[in-house]
């Protein structure tokens, strides 16, 4: 098995004035899946996020990136966020710029880029979110939403191998979720490691690949999203619920009968489709 | 929120290159600088007026709004260029048709001025006229706070907003005192937001590779040779038709 694109190694944190965030955190990230960080709020997700691009130094432990561990250099730092993009839960306080535009050449440009270079990227960037007709808005003239994806293009036009987010879907439309979703998909598609924080269980049991389940500035498992969210107990010590697909699909489903196709259902749509095979009226 | 920059924003003229519309405005504002008021300055507001708001679609009620405002302070300030102030014999007040002339000149200049200044100002915004003063020599770091300050502004007024109505779902405003204590609290946490929010800002910077300049690239707009020629065509008819009334007038 390769290394992990990024392996956080006993992380300790403590913000100032002695709260710890993290007590010997462990993470690894996986080239090319998709990783949901699970866990209640004040579980140190968000911190854990900020270690994982380097704005945050851990008090003990360390970080590899593709096995080698990381610098805090300015030159190593600028090296790494070119690699590893982070995204902020609150879109407006990422954007800066008067235009969605400008906003999101100013990775590009960071990363030296050349005009033309990097107004291909931005090109690019807002075609990947599907967003190429708000370039020339005013970021303050839009929606939530649009925010959002702004947001994520701006740290996609550098072009990273991982992509880090913090809560996506908070705040988002049902819509909104959803073409969020389809966007990281396709980038996913093409190479793009994700890593993304979240408290909802429900989208993390139908869209991830991997969860990692944090509680209390600490790692409490991290594996398949079916076999992890399955666990009852680990859940519960989570603070987390069991999502609500897999709390029905249990209840319907026959004592002692293996789960049609293998696995659980994890959207509603599974769930409906298994419930078309069932023999006993009300379970399958 | 702010209606003027919403227009500026969102008008048809959008998508094309500023400085077409900085050529007009700066055009017209140097006809009504030098040519002869009375002819010219009535043509120039008419002209502004019109590519204001059949052109570029500022709602017409916008465009009197932003007039207004320095309409009134010309009317209340000419009468006394009107009025003279004759000491020679004893303290006497004169109105003498030169310094009524005068008057009405000041005003027709000064009137059409200002629609040419209204007329970038709904069309273009603040945003757009920053980086100019990068070009002009005016220090990066002044120009990079003067963004920010843009940005951060209508971030700040948003959550502004939100903290009085949630104040006066609470009454806090039912009273005048409890008003100026609502609004003492309100200050202070607009500074505490700030204050957080810059440190979030900062760490999203750094994200992207900030280190020490905010330095962007503005969209590609090309100068739109028909357009800058009917601003040369608007501006010289306005020119050469001001001085013909003119002489007609004489």
């Amino acid at each position: 098995m390769t290394a992990p694109i990024l392996d956080a190694q006993g992380l300790n944190y403590a913000y100032p004035g002695g709260v710890a965030a993290l007590r010997g955190m462990n993470l690894s990230v996986q080239r090319g899946r998709r990783l949901a960080l699970l866990g209640s709020n004040g579980c140190g997700k968000t911190t854990l996020l900020l270690h994982l691009n380097g704005t945050l130094r851990p008090g003990a432990g360390q970080v590899l990136i593709d096995g080698q561990p990381a610098g805090y250099d300015r030159a190593s730092l600028a090296a790494w966020r070119g690699r590893v993009g982070l995204v902020l839960q609150e879109p407006d306080d990422q954007l800066f710029s008067a235009t969605v535009y400008q906003d999101v050449s100013f990775g590009p440009l960071n990363q030296g880029l050349s005009e033309p270079d990097a107004r291909e990227r931005v090109r690019e960037a807002l075609a990947a979110l599907d967003i190429a007709e708000l370039a020339e808005r005013a970021t303050h003239l839009l929606s939530f939403g649009q925010k959002k994806r702004v947001a994520i293009a701006g740290v996609l036009a550098m072009q990273p191998q991982v992509l880090i987010l913090d809560e996506p879907t908070a705040g988002l439309d049902a819509p909104g979720v959803t073409q969020l979703k389809a966007a990281l998909e396709r980038l996913q598609a093409r190479g793009t490691t994700l890593v993304f924080s979240t408290h909802d269980v429900d989208l993390a049991y139908a869209w991830a690949d991997d969860v990692a389940i944090l509680g209390e500035g600490r790692l409490l498992r991290q594996g398949g999203t079916v076999a992890t969210l399955a666990d009852a107990d680990l859940l519960a010590a989570a603070q987390l619920n069991t999502p609500t697909i897999l709390t029905l699909a249990a209840a319907l489903r026959e004592p002692g009968r293996p789960w049609p196709g293998g696995q659980p259902p994890r959207t509603a749509e599974d769930l409906v489709a298994c419930l078309g095979e069932r023999h006993d009226p009300g379970r399958f | 929120m702010f209606p003027i920059d919403q227009y500026a924003w969102t008008h048809r003229w959008r998508g094309h290159h500023p400085a077409e519309r900085a050529v007009l405005a700066g055009g017209m504002l140097l006809i009504a600088i030098t040519a002869p008021p009375l002819a010219t300055a009535p043509l120039v507001v008419l002209a502004m007026a019109g590519a204001t708001v059949a052109g570029a679609g500022v709602p017409l009620a916008a465009w009197l709004r932003v007039m207004t405002i320095p309409a009134g302070f010309l009317l209340l300030s000419l009468p006394f260029l009107a009025v003279s102030l004759d000491l020679t014999d004893g303290v006497a007040l004169t109105v003498s048709a030169a310094g009524a002339w005068l008057a009405v000149a000041v005003g027709l200049r000064s009137l059409a001025a200002v629609s040419a200044l209204a007329f970038l100002t709904l069309t273009t915004p603040v945003a757009e006229l920053v980086p100019w003063l990068r070009r002009v020599g005016v220090p990066q770091a002044v120009v990079e706070i003067a963004l920010l300050i843009y940005r951060l502004l209508f971030i700040l007024a948003d959550c502004a907003d939100a903290t009085r109505h949630a104040q006066e779902a609470r009454l806090g405003y039912s009273t005048t005192r409890r008003g100026i204590r609502s609004l003492g609290l309100l200050a202070g946490t607009l500074l505490t937001r700030a204050l957080a929010r810059t440190r979030r800002l900062e760490i999203g910077l750094a994200a992207r590779g900030f280190e020490g300049e905010l330095r962007v690239l503005a969209s590609e707009r090309t100068l739109s040779r028909p357009r800058l020629a009917a601003v040369a065509a608007l501006l010289f008819t306005v020119a050469a038709l001001g001085l013909t009334l003119d002489r007609a007038l004489h």
